[in-house]
């Protein structure tokens, strides 16, 4: 085994500042619920005065709404209690998990959730390694070789790249794969096929930024005074590159994944909404034009959480490679 | 007698507005050489010529004969499979040369592994071997970050030695390690010709020359302005330049002018019974200091011993636990420093005669008084045009005194103000301090590692102890240095 | 006496020196400017004005750009969207840079508990991703520049605080400020020359990364029609109304691709540096 051979290091040391870490990020999850539910309740307040009969109609439809349908909204809004005991038993339901039910379909929130979150992790996820498996390793080449061919054409193509919403991206590969060549469907849900264009949308916009965090990171690991040492101590190109080269390089990469899931996130609200992709960002642009306040709530919360989980994941990651942040 | 093991012919090298006039040596098993010169010499590029790692740019000439081998100087590829075999070279500045996230010993497990080709097994009991040896029992589980400088510098030699390559190149191997920790360096370079090894080292510091013997090469620009034995060059060297160079030591130092005042003047700081702890760790205690005007106060201890705090405290930019502190009556501005690093005290951004207009502005010096005072500090006017990170560190540090001597200090702190300088600039900056100092009453405490340094310029020195010591002992009282 | 001076002006604060790729930067973005605010000097056509019958047509010489699906005039409707995501970046920029960069200087200048407290505002604002957050006021007050501009600041600063009071955190600790203490100088002073050459590449690098992501945040609210309401001309909301005509209008929807590619595209110049 001669690749990425960590440093030995026994459970103990490894779990060292491992709590506090999760800590923190408990603290944060429950910082997003509070965040979330208190908005929502906000917004629940600054209704317009007709909205729970806008709402039962949207609901039951036009014909069937009366006094009493609107009532139930009003009441599952809590919109005829005082603002104060309002928001406590807002932020108690949401405590419980109690979500509610959607004002649109009826339907329990977290029902709804509960598939629309399947769809936006599946495309999430490919997203995210579709990206690492083009960025950081077209980063890492051309670091090897800074202001070489491959990391000029890669430099200009991550400007462009970076400089078009992933809306625009989307839609440029719409235009080119769906309707110029007719290779892939332009929206919809179901096949394979329907999820390469969303997932390679949201890639592109987070390989554009990974290779170059990759590429400084790999410039600075060849030009550091240990890797040239790790050379002249008789390592050769491939090992110094294997056993030092590699895991430096990779740290402030996958740091950074961090920062990009704050793009992942937004991306797969717009990317989702222009594919009409059935996840959760989807659902959340959806409820925001509907004022569908229950789906609001649970739709934030759930893309707050799984900011949350992947930021953890990251620090896990983090946490493994590097045996400096285990000291102290 | 056998072939000799490294042979440099006619070595140059160009590009990049430098230029190294030919230059050969020859070293069989056993022997060693030192190249000894400045910054600029271009010691250290002749040591990166013949392991083939010089920056781009630069390229060499000439003809190198390793272990009988024969290599054209500018065939780098070659040479790159006797990395750590035939050629091993030991870093300048240890602590960045270790992968700062692999800990001490799979650094040099690897280089047992795979560059000595041993069992994973034998690797590690080598290394633990290697450890016990070189007494760092307990660092082989630590990061680099955690060890030491000497022992970032012992896990480097381990590391690149394990290949048991005979030829070691020591690049400026006791840069920025105190005297001690440098002994403790010298020692264990001198293991490689012992053990049938060539050593070549490069340094500018000429002690460390003297104590590895065998010939010395003296460069200055790029030429070999003398070589020899050791022992011939660095007691009688024959050109002006290494007279220079020597002269430069401390220890040949020419005395500085008698303090004149009287022993009963007031101080212009004295201090009782000060104590300090830093991190849950006593620094010291019970510490009696006094500076006269005009006095030369020498202050050494290992690093890590809370001579710079001591500093600080008596400068008023750091609380003591203990004790109490008197200054001399006079405007605040009379507490003064001068610092280790000389850019490091300033911004990068401004001319340095915006500084100084500054602080005439400031305190409504008087103009007249500075020219005279950069005439005798060697500053030409013209330097004010120039921003600091564009002059050299020599020039700034005189720049430094200029500023600070300005608001005409009662007590100047210097931490190590010249361990960053060339050895003749640091004389000729050290004793234009001295002189100043005494000329105008100004008490001066200094810091620095060089034993020598102290006994030749200073009246007294306070010694401070490692921590635990310093504890229990009464107290570190300032004695007369013993003129060796 | 001496304390007459010892609050410096604050006179010149220096300007950081641009790279080349930032000049290129800084050129284009001032093209930018000039076409969106010169256009109407010599163009009065009204961006909102409609005129079915004569949609979606080429350029000619009374609608340079063409025209869109409701007839309105290209030129005039791309200048207009240019100004308002201008407008926004410049506006954002400003109010999340200024607190930013007061807090950030002195939470690291005066650490404690006072540190403590910004930080985990800080942290507060950033648990939530940017867009989310946008989003959840944008649904509060729909349609309201406002509620965009305030949601977008309110992200905007942290990043400005951060960077701020990490870099002013090692200079106050540095010896270049310590010197000019003992040399009795007071902090406006230590501001203009320590601190402020330090921080002013940064705070610029930051400010135009802003102003790109402020222009990319109102783009894509309006590009999924929750951002600001039809018939404002923003390039987000053309490009989803110029969407079904991409067959036959296909030079009318490039030109917003078009402005917001190159608009983001001299911001990410003039930052210079890769993201870090």
């Amino acid at each position: 085994m001669t690749s990425l051979t960590l440093s030995r290091s026994s459970p103990s040391r490894w779990r060292s500042g491992l709590r506090g870490l999760l800590l923190q990020r408990l603290f944060q999850a429950g910082l997003v619920a509070w965040m979330v539910g208190t908005l929502t309740f906000v917004l629940t307040r600054t209704l317009p005065g007709d909205m729970a009969y806008r709402i039962a109609a949207g609901r039951y439809g036009h014909d069937m709404v009366d006094s009493a349908a609107a009532e139930s909204v009003r009441a599952e809004l809590a919109l005829d209690q005082p603002a104060l005991g309002a928001y406590f038993g807002w932020l108690w339901d949401l405590l419980q998990l109690d979500l509610g039910r959607s004002l649109v379909s009826g339907e329990p929130v977290i029902h709804e959730l509960w598939h629309q979150l399947g769809h936006s992790l599946g495309l999430a996820v490919m997203a995210v390694l579709l990206s690492l498996l083009l960025g950081p390793p077209l980063g890492l080449l051309a670091g090897r070789k800074p202001a070489g061919t491959l990391d000029r054409v890669s430099e200009v193509a991550a400007s462009v790249l970076r400089a078009l919403p992933p809306f625009a991206v989307g839609l440029l590969l719409i235009l080119l794969f769906s309707v110029a060549l007719g290779w892939l469907p332009a929206a919809g849900h179901g096949r394979f096929a329907h999820s390469v264009l969303p997932s390679l949308t949201l890639a592109l916009a987070l390989a554009a930024v990974s290779s170059r965090v990759a590429r400084n990171a790999m410039a600075e690991v060849s030009q550091s005074a240990y890797y040239a040492f790790s050379h002249t101590k008789g390592l050769g190109s491939r090992l110094s590159f294997l056993r030092h080269g590699l895991r430096n390089a990779a740290l402030p990469v996958v740091a950074y994944l961090g920062v990009q899931f704050v793009y992942l996130i937004e991306g797969v609200v717009v990317v989702e909404t222009l594919f009409a992709w059935p996840g959760i960002g989807h659902a959340l642009v959806h409820a925001i034009v509907a004022r569908d306040v229950p789906m609001i709530q649970g739709t934030a919360l759930v893309m707050g959480l799984m900011f949350v989980a992947l930021n953890t994941a990251v620090d896990l990651i983090c946490h493994w490679l590097d045996p400096r942040r285990r000291e102290t | 007698m056998s072939h000799p093991l490294l042979q440099v012919s006619d070595l140059t090298i160009h590009g990049d507005g430098v230029t190294i006039a030919p230059f050969s040596l020859s070293l069989a098993s056993g022997q060693r050489l030192t190249l000894l010169g400045e910054t600029g010499s271009g010691k250290s590029l002749i040591a990166q010529a013949i392991m083939g790692t010089l920056p781009q740019g630069l390229t060499p000439a000439g003809e190198l004969g390793i272990d009988g081998t024969s290599y054209a100087a500018a065939d780098v590829a070659a040479r790159r499979t006797l990395w750590g075999r035939r050629l091993a070279l030991l870093p300048q500045e240890p602590w960045h040369a270790l992968d700062p996230t692999m800990r001490a010993a799979a650094q040099i497990t690897e280089s047992h592994r795979h560059v000595a080709g041993l069992a994973p097994g034998k690797a590690r009991q080598a290394t633990q071997h290697d450890l016990a040896e070189l007494g760092l029992e307990d660092a082989g589980g630590k990061l680099p970050g955690e060890l030491s400088g000497g022992m970032a510098q012992r896990v480097a030699f381990a590391a690149a030695s394990a290949g048991g390559a005979p030829i070691v190149i020591a690049d400026e191997p006791t840069k920025g390690l105190d005297a001690p920790r440098r002994d403790a360096v010298v020692e264990l370079l001198a293991r490689t010709p012992q053990a049938g090894g060539a050593l070549l080292t490069i340094t500018h510091d000429i002690d460390v020359a003297r104590r590895l013997g065998g010939e010395v090469v003296i460069l200055r620009h790029g030429q070999v302005v003398e070589r020899g034995p050791a022992e011939r060059i660095l007691e009688a060297p024959q050109t002006e330049y290494g007279r220079h160079l020597l002269d430069a030591e401390p220890s040949r130092w020419p005395a500085p002018p008698r303090l004149a005042s009287a022993p009963d003047a007031t101080p212009v700081v004295a201090a009782r019974g000060l104590a300090k702890s830093r991190g849950g760790r006593q620094l010291f205690s019970g510490l009696d200091v006094s500076v006269l005007p005009g006095e030369i106060v020498g202050v050494v201890g290992p690093s890590g011993c809370g001579k710079s705090t001591l500093g600080d405290m008596l400068l008023g930019l750091a609380s003591h636990d203990a004790g109490e502190i008197q200054h001399a009556p006079g405007h605040r501005l009379g507490l003064q420093k001068l610092y280790q690093d000389p850019p490091a005290a300033f911004s990068s951004h401004w001319r340095l005669s915006r500084l100084l207009d500054d602080l005439v502005q400031r305190h409504r010096l008087e103009r007249a008084a500075i020219v005279p005072l950069m005439e005798r500090l060697g500053l030409d006017e013209r330097l004010l045009a120039r921003r600091p990170g564009e002059i050299s560190g020599g020039e700034l540090q005189r720049f430094a005194i200029l500023r600070v001597l300005l608001l005409e200090p009662r007590l100047l702190f210097a931490d190590e103000p010249t361990s960053r300088l060339d050895p003749i600039t640091q004389q000729q900056t050290l004793s234009l301090l001295v002189e100043l100092a005494r000329e105008r009453r100004c008490g001066v405490m200094l810091v620095s590692h060089d034993p020598a340094l102290i006994a030749r310029l200073c009246d007294r020195q306070l010694a401070l102890e490692e921590n635990a010591e310093a504890a229990s002992r009464p107290s570190a009282k300032a004695e007369p240095v013993s003129l060796a | 006496m001496m304390q007459a001076t010892l609050i410096a002006p604050l006179r010149r604060l220096a300007w950081p020196a641009l790279s080349t790729r930032q000049r290129a930067g800084a050129l284009l973005l001032a093209l930018l400017l000039a076409f969106a605010w010169l256009v109407p000097l010599w163009h009065d056509a009204d961006p909102a004005r409609q005129q079915l019958v004569r949609i979606l047509e080429l350029p000619t010489l009374a609608a340079p750009l063409g025209t869109d699906h409701l007839g309105r005039d290209m030129l005039a409707r791309t200048a207009a969207a240019l100004r308002l995501s201008l407008g926004m970046a410049l506006l954002s920029v400003v109010t999340a840079a200024v607190p930013g960069i007061l807090f950030g200087v002195i939470a690291g200048w005066r650490g404690g508990w006072l540190d403590r407290i910004l930080g985990s505002v800080a942290d507060a604002c950033l648990a939530l991703p940017g867009l989310l957050l946008v989003l959840l006021l944008v649904a509060i007050a729909p349609g309201n520049f406002w509620a965009l501009y305030v949601g977008i600041s309110l992200v905007l600063w942290i990043e400005y605080f951060r960077v701020v009071r990490a870099r002013t955190r090692v200079l106050v600790a540095s010896p270049q400020l310590e010197a000019s203490r003992l040399l009795g100088f007071g902090p406006l002073y230590l501001f203009r020359r320590h601190l402020w050459p330090e921080l002013a590449p940064q705070v610029l690098t930051l400010a135009a990364f802003g102003a790109a992501s402020a222009i990319l945040a109102m783009a894509a609210l309006g590009f999924v029609s929750v951002g600001l309401r039809p018939p404002t001309a923003e390039l987000g909301l053309m490009m989803i109304e110029l969407l079904p005509y991409y067959h036959e209008a296909p030079w009318a929807m490039a030109q917003p691709i078009l402005a917001l590619f190159v608009l983001v595209f001299s911001l990410n110049l003039l930052a210079g540096k890769d993201p870090r």
